[in-house]
């Protein structure tokens, strides 16, 4: 019984919250898949798929939804992620997406800008952002 | 091209950019940032120093069991954005080197313009990527391994040049592809010929390109440089033309990965070298083996005949198994524990430098750990 007590308390407390990939209700973006959005998030890629510009928005280290996003989208921990940048930052190749630091901010910035994506707990969905990608 | 003064230049473009305002949402104009290593190693061969690179004068062995020469380093990095197309990055390396000291050092200074959308110029002092991990080969943090295979890695110890360099970038549905081409000149310390202390070439110029499909990484390029001949080991009768062909592969899915890299050089001999290796994250951990061996190599003909002791310098074959794992234990930073078999080839001392005797075909063991961070 132990092993099975022990398996329930790690599935509860791992259970992540249900992210979801935003653009602006304004931008004319509708989908993305998982490798187009990771291309975005980690500098491969400045142009959404039709041509318009890409300008991706980041939540904080250390924060639930930014672990969940990276790990299902790019099948990357927080540690690979940062190993990933600072190969990029330290050889003058690129820099990582703008911080910001929590969901609702996240989702502000995006509503304002067409270009902007981001990813955010899907209950901080509302009206001036578009869901394209439940990953 | 004076590095000195394309120092100094640099700096006031950085003092100025600082002062300017940055809007909230904007990128910062100006980001510091830097990483670095705490490394110590033991080897078990009292003939001779473990030294992971030409530049470094001692390692463990010989010198003293344990030695904290091949792992240590510090580096501070500064990165200015004066607009989209314009950005600078200026980086500063302290590590163990010829003179017996830490005394920092200018590893990248440049200036980057994106001309179109997909291609940019450089020109300073920057990377030359012979390798999958050679723009990053100081920065522990971005590999699983306490530093590359050495048979490998050695082959082209040379970090950056001073160069321009043009990259163009096609991105064709899954499938990216680079193509970086450069030219320049270069200058490297080391400890590894009869007669100098510094290697330095001209009219380098390399083709480099990387395709990135999904998980799978494919590196290759070909460099060519003169090099005057008193560095080698033939004599002194002028300039040398040597070369470089390597390629690379690397799978990395998120939770296991697979590389292999594999160079020639020629220069009045040619030699060859590879490894393999692989390793699996378990949680925060990351267990790895990695193989890896160099060639004995041969003189080409054309030159003056070697002497002896030059044969004997140019015959570094050996191999090595490493075992190693890395840990993940706290944000920004891990800890890694190696441990390696190093097998001497017939004939080889191997790269062990300041040797007191001839160790050939012998087998010594070396056991390392390293703590690396990034800030």
């Amino acid at each position: 019984m132990l092993p099975l007590f022990l398996a329930m308390v790690i599935i509860s407390t791992d259970a992540y919250a249900d992210v979801v990939v935003i653009v602006s209700a304004k931008s004319h973006v509708t989908s993305l898949t998982p490798e187009q959005t990771a291309r975005v998030f980690l500098g491969k890629a400045n142009r959404f798929p039709d041509g318009g510009d890409a300008l991706p928005v980041d939540q904080a280290e250390g924060n639930p939804v930014r672990d969940e996003f990276y790990a299902k989208v790019a099948h990357k921990n927080s540690s690979q992620l940062t190993a990933y940048w600072a190969k990029i930052i330290f050889t003058g190749d690129g820099r990582p997406p703008i911080e910001l630091e929590g969901g609702m901010e996240v989702r502000k910035a995006v509503a304002k800008n067409p270009n902007a994506i981001g990813y955010i707990d899907k209950r901080d969905v509302n009206k001036s952002v578009r869901v394209i990608l439940e990953p | 091209m004076a590095i000195g003064n394309h120092f100094i230049s640099l700096l006031g473009i950085f003092a100025c950019v600082a002062s300017a305002e940055a809007a909230s949402t904007d990128q910062p104009k100006v980001t510091f940032g830097g990483f670095g290593s705490l490394g110590i190693s033991h080897s078990s061969m009292h003939s001779g120093d473990y030294v992971l690179d030409s530049g470094i004068p001692s390692g463990p062995g010989r010198s003293g069991a344990w030695s904290t020469t091949n792992d240590t380093r510090i580096a501070g990095h500064l990165a200015a954005q004066f607009s989209p197309k314009l950005s600078a990055v200026l980086q500063i390396d302290s590590e163990y080197h010829s003179g017996n000291t830490y005394q920092p050092e200018i590893e990248f200074a440049n200036v980057k313009y994106v001309f179109m959308p997909n291609a940019y110029i450089r020109v300073g002092r920057l990377a030359l990527p012979t390798f999958i991990n050679s723009e990053n080969r100081d920065v522990g943090y971005t590999y699983a391994w306490i530093h590359p295979p050495m048979e490998v890695y050695r082959q082209e110890p040379t970090t950056h040049s001073d160069s321009v360099e043009v990259n163009y970038h096609i991105q064709a549905g899954e499938v990216g592809n680079s193509i970086n081409a450069i030219y320049g000149k270069s200058a490297i310390e080391t400890n590894d010929f009869i007669k100098t202390n510094e290697l330095s070439s001209k009219h380098l110029w390399g083709i480099f390109d990387t395709v990135e499909y999904g998980s799978t990484t494919i590196h290759a390029g070909y460099q060519q440089r003169r090099t005057d001949s008193e560095y080698l080991l033939t004599g002194d009768y002028g300039e040398v033309k040597e070369s470089n062909l390597s390629v690379g592969l690397q799978y990395d899915p998120g939770n296991w990965f697979a590389m292999s890299e594999w160079i020639q050089h020629k220069s009045t001999y040619k030699t060859s070298a590879m490894y393999v290796s692989a390793g699996y994250r378990v949680k925060k951990f990351t267990p790895y083996l990695t193989y890896a061996q160099n060639n004995p190599g041969s003189f080409l003909p054309g030159f003056p005949a070697p002497t002896s002791e030059a044969i004997t310098l140019a015959n570094r074959a050996q191999s090595t198994v490493s075992l190693g794992v890395r840990w993940d234990f706290m944000r920004n930073t891990d800890i890694k524990f190696q441990y390696d078999q190093v097998r001497l080839s017939d004939n080889s001392n191997g790269f062990l430098a300041n040797t007191s005797a001839d160790v050939y075909g012998q087998t010594f063991h070396v056991i390392s750990t390293v703590v690396d961070f990034v800030f």
